[in-house]
Order: structure tokens, then sequence, then C-alpha cells
């Protein structure tokens, strides 16, 4: 085996190890230097930010990009409206997928057959192209221009469901029919053992709701006009495309979209290195799944 | 016997009711009331008269469905090529490298761009290739190129699309691709070693054809992408490459919310599920062809 290794580590093959992993940072550099190039802007003057030779290093350092974006343009309204969307869609969502995954572990339930293609077919309606009709719905509810609407906006996803089944498929279903035998109803069952059985497929699906709903962005163009209850994903839209057309214009410099982008993404960036691995078995159950 | 499990399983049944309630309300009833829209003459208020089937034919005969047909059906493909060699080359690539603190470390920078929303990738990348200051141009003048007007000019709108999706999803379809790899039998690599394959030759020899599943399950799941792009063409359209780049749901969209000409945003819907239909049987039929 020792001698095997050895011989790998012939002339060709270090050469090719080498060329291999400096293409693979300069892969990872097309990551970076984005992000890099977008913190420099953020944390440059107004007016140094507007020049074209800052790439990596801020020029002329200040924070005016922040102050300007979260006070004079008021951007914590959006935040606020995101996160309260975000928090209480999710909490929502992870609770109703734990119930339907809960319901369809049981192995003699009369109608389970009738209730699982009834969830499959919803999984195959493609969300967006019925786009138009749920607008209607949601203004005939009179939904239009509330957080309620984001809020309901995918609330229920078969897919989630399935997933959360999945992973309450792996307690032993012994254990419920035991606990049933000593009395225990459904709804005990569930939430004093399945739901502390599965805690890493609740933070698996919790995590990918939460960035989901974060970057919600067809719900929020379609059912939201009133700025007051813009979205970030919406409110930084408008400051970063539409600009010309605001009276506000004159403070939206480059520094101050940047830092927009910025507050946008850092609630993201600061928590993802530490939940990675969740992401990475989220992502892999999601393939497996087809 | 089944009224007796009924009874038993009662609570199960009122758990399932707000979800039942949901589907019915937000998934089944929209696509009947699309339905229904589509044949109608269809005002916010008053009257709405059936007209048969009168928005299908003014969604036929507008030239500017046809181009946003052809608009998806270009950046669609694009995507889909570009979005699963780019990311199976870097996995193959990544899969060669022994530090696997490396490898960790290139997985998580990868990933970051699909964490992010599309406002925020199509708003950085509107930026970099902005013609003055943009990071890419600045890099062009570097090497003595002319600015190029990437988001003004038609020749480039597609490929800029197909450009930043690529971008975005490789880090996604890499973990898959890597997962595929990770779980290829190990006593493989080992017979080849034994046979004094080289590294190249156990990439193309074991790696590649075992990789064959799943390879055309993420080809299955990209393809249905094709006709859901939306975020990332109404973040990134302007009205100078609009006509090369306006996929089908922008046309929905600015058909049905911008114009409220909602029957024929409707009609329109309704060919984007059948053609997303259509490509699921297309693609489930010919990924399975090879298996039988």
């Amino acid at each position: 085996m020792n001698i095997e290794r050895y011989d790998r580590l012939g002339w060709k093959n270090k050469l090719f190890d080498s060329v291999n992993i400096v293409f693979l940072l300069l892969l990872m550099l097309t990551m970076i230097i984005p992000f890099a190039n977008v913190l420099a802007l953020a944390c440059s003057s107004g007016f140094a930010s507007m020049q074209p030779d800052i790439i990596l290093f801020p020029k002329d350092f200040s924070v005016e990009g922040f102050t300007i974006v979260w006070n004079s343009l008021n951007i914590w309204q959006p935040f606020l409206n995101s996160v309260i969307v975000t928090v209480i869609g999710t909490v929502l969502h992870v609770m109703l997928a734990c119930i339907g995954g809960y319901v369809l572990i049981h192995p003699h339930v009369p109608g389970k057959k009738i209730m699982i293609s009834f969830i499959l077919v919803t999984m195959m309606i493609p969300q967006d192209a019925v786009m138009i009709p749920l607008y209607v719905v949601n203004k005939d509810l009179h939904l239009i221009n509330t957080l309620s609407s984001l809020v309901i906006s995918g609330l229920v996803s078969g897919f989630s469901i399935l997933l959360m089944r999945n992973f309450f498929m792996v307690v032993p279903y012994e254990m419920a029919e035991s606990a049933q035998i000593d009395g225990a109803g459904d709804l005990r069952i569930f939430s004093t053992m399945y739901m502390r059985l599965a805690t890493s497929g609740l933070a698996t699906i919790t995590l990918f709701e939460l960035v989901s709903r974060w970057n919600m962005l067809t719900a929020a163009i379609l059912y939201i006009n009133d700025s007051k209850k813009y979205t970030l994903q919406v409110a930084l839209k408008a400051m970063i495309l539409d600009t010309s057309s605001t009276s506000s214009n004159y403070l939206v410099t480059t520094n101050v979209r940047m830092a927009g982008i910025l507050i946008t993404i850092i609630p993201l960036l600061a928590v993802y290195p530490f939940v990675q691995r969740y992401f990475m078995k989220g992502i892999m159950l999601g393939a497996n799944k087809e | 016997m089944e009224l007796k499990s009924i009874k038993k399983h009662y609570m199960l049944y009122i758990m399932m009711v707000p979800i039942v309630g949901y589907f019915l309300l937000f998934a089944y009833y929209p696509l009947a009331k699309g339905l229904q829209i589509s044949l109608q003459d269809y005002k916010l208020m008053g009257d709405r008269p059936y007209i048969g089937l009168t928005n299908y034919e003014t969604v036929l005969h507008d030239p500017f469905f046809w181009q946003s047909l052809r608009n998806t059906v270009f950046i669609g493909i694009g995507i889909l090529l570009f979005g699963f060699f780019a990311p199976l080359v870097v996995a193959l690539s990544l899969n060669e490298v022994f530090k696997s603190w490396f490898k960790k470390m290139a997985q998580l920078v990868l990933y970051i761009p699909h964490l992010l929303s599309w406002v925020v990738v199509g708003g950085m990348w509107i930026f970099f290739l902005s013609p003055d200051s943009g990071l890419v141009n600045l890099l062009l003048k570097e090497i003595g190129i002319a600015p190029i007007h990437f988001m003004a000019d038609e020749a480039w709108g597609r490929w800029v699309m197909i450009g930043s999706a690529t971008w975005k999803d490789m880090g996604y379809n890499c973990i898959l691709f890597l997962a595929g790899i990770v779980s290829i039998n190990p006593s493989l690599y080992e017979a080849a070693r034994m046979d004094g394959a080289s590294r190249w030759q156990q990439a193309r020899y074991v790696t590649i054809p075992q990789l064959m599943n799943t390879m055309k399950v993420i080809f299955l799941l990209n393809t249905l992408g094709i006709f859901r792009i939306f975020d990332q063409i109404f973040v990134m359209s302007n009205t100078a490459i609009a006509n090369k780049v306006d996929v089908l749901m922008m046309y929905t969209f600015s058909k049905g919310i911008l114009e409220i000409r909602i029957g024929q945003a409707a009609a329109a819907s309704f060919f984007v599920i059948v053609f997303t239909l259509l490509l699921t049987l297309m693609t489930r039929k010919l990924t399975r062809f090879d298996e039988v």
C-alpha cells in the first residue's frame, strides 16, 4: 500500500495535482473576489466608490454606505418585514411538514394511499405557472398587500412533508406502537417522541426553509405594492436597479447599494459555515428523492 | 375493521385537515381557477364573460410569446448544458484532491452563491459587468480589451444569463456529483489499481461510468427547471436586452400583472404547464431508456 502511494508521487502525478489545485483555487477566487469587491465598495466613501479603481480594498474608508442605507433609505423596515415573514413562515412550514410526515409513517391508516397521491399531485403543479390564478385567489381573500400573503405562500409543501416522513421513518415504529399500548395518544407520541428524535431532520428542513423564505422574490413582487410592506429582496431590487426613477436618487451611490447587498446577505453568511453540514445533507436527500 | 381503524387513528385525520385544506385552496383550486380564467374575458371588476379559446388564440398569435419561447429554449438549454458539465468537471477535479480540508473548504466556498437570492447575485453581476466601473471590464482593460456593454448588448444578453446561472448553481450541482462519486464502491478502484490503471484511467473507466445514474438524476432535475426560470430574468433583464432574454414566465408576469390581461396570462401559463409536463415525460422516458 505504501509503495503504491509512493508510486503516485511521480512527477506526472505531482504536476497534475498542482494544476488541479491551481484550477480549483482560481475557481474559488471567482466566488470570493466578487464578495470582496462588494465589501470593499461598501466600506468606501460615496465619492470613492463611484471611481473605477476599487477591487479588493476600500478606498477612503467609511461606513456612510451602511448609515445611509439603514437610516436615510430606511431599509430597516423591509429588513424587519423580511425577518417577520421568514421566521413565522418557517416555523409554521416546518410544523405542518412534521405533522404531515408523522401522519404518513403509520402503515395501517385507511386512506393513506389517497393522501399520498393527493400530495404528490401538488408537487407536479409548477408553482410559478399558477402565479396568475394564485394572485386572483389572494386578491379574493383580501391578502394583497399584507405580510400574511407572504407567510401563506408556500406554507405547506409536499416536498417537505415527504422529507420529514423520511426522517421519521428512521425512528423504529415499534416504539410508537408500545407507547400506544401504554395509552399515549397520537399527539403525545408525535410531540414527545418523534419531534425529539428527528432533530437533525428538523434542523435540515428549517435551514432550507429559512434560506428560501429570506430569498423569496416572486410572491413578494406579486402580492405587495405598498412600500411599507416591502421585503428586503424587493427593497433591494428597487434600490439597486430602479433608482433612476426615484427622488432619493442622489443618495444611492455605489457604496450604498453594496451596503444594501451586504445587509441582505450577512444574516445568511454569518450562520452558514456553522450549519454547512445540514445543507450538504439536505441537498443529498433532495436529490435521492426522484 | 376499517371503521375501527379509522376511529383509532381519528387524531391523524384531524392533523391532516390543515394540510389538505391548504392544498385544496392554494394548489388545486388555483389550477382549476386558472383554467376558468383562461376561458374568460377576465376583468378585476364587473362582468367576466366566457369567450371560449380566444385567449389561447391571442397568445398563439402574439409574436412576443414565440420570442419568449425561443428565449426560454435557448437560455434553458444553455443553463442545462453548462450547469451540468461545469460542475461535473469541478466535482471530478475535487475528487482528485487528497487533502480533505481543502476539499471541504472548496465545497463551502463554491456553495455560497447558491445560498443567495437572484436579487443579490443578479445585482452584483449587473454591477460587475457594467462598462465603466465593473470588475469584469476593469480586468479586461488590464489585458487590453475595450470595455464591453454586456448588459446593453443583445448579443451578450443570453450568455450573461447562462453564465451567471451556471456560476450561481455550480456548488449545488457539484455537491450532488461528489455525493455520487463518494458512494462508488471503493473495491472497484482497488481492482483498477491492481491492474495498473492510472488516475486518468480510473476516472475514465471507473468514476464516470459508475456516475451515470447520478448524472441522469441531476440532468432530469435540471431539465424541469427550464420553464421555471423567472427570478433571474426579472432581476437582470432590461429594455436593451429584453427581446433576447425575457422568458415565458416573464411573458406571463408582464401580461397578467403589469398589463392586467389576466385571461391571456392564464392561457399562457397553461402552455407552460403543458410544456413542463411534456418535458418531464420526455426526459423520464429518455433517462430510463438506457436502463432497460
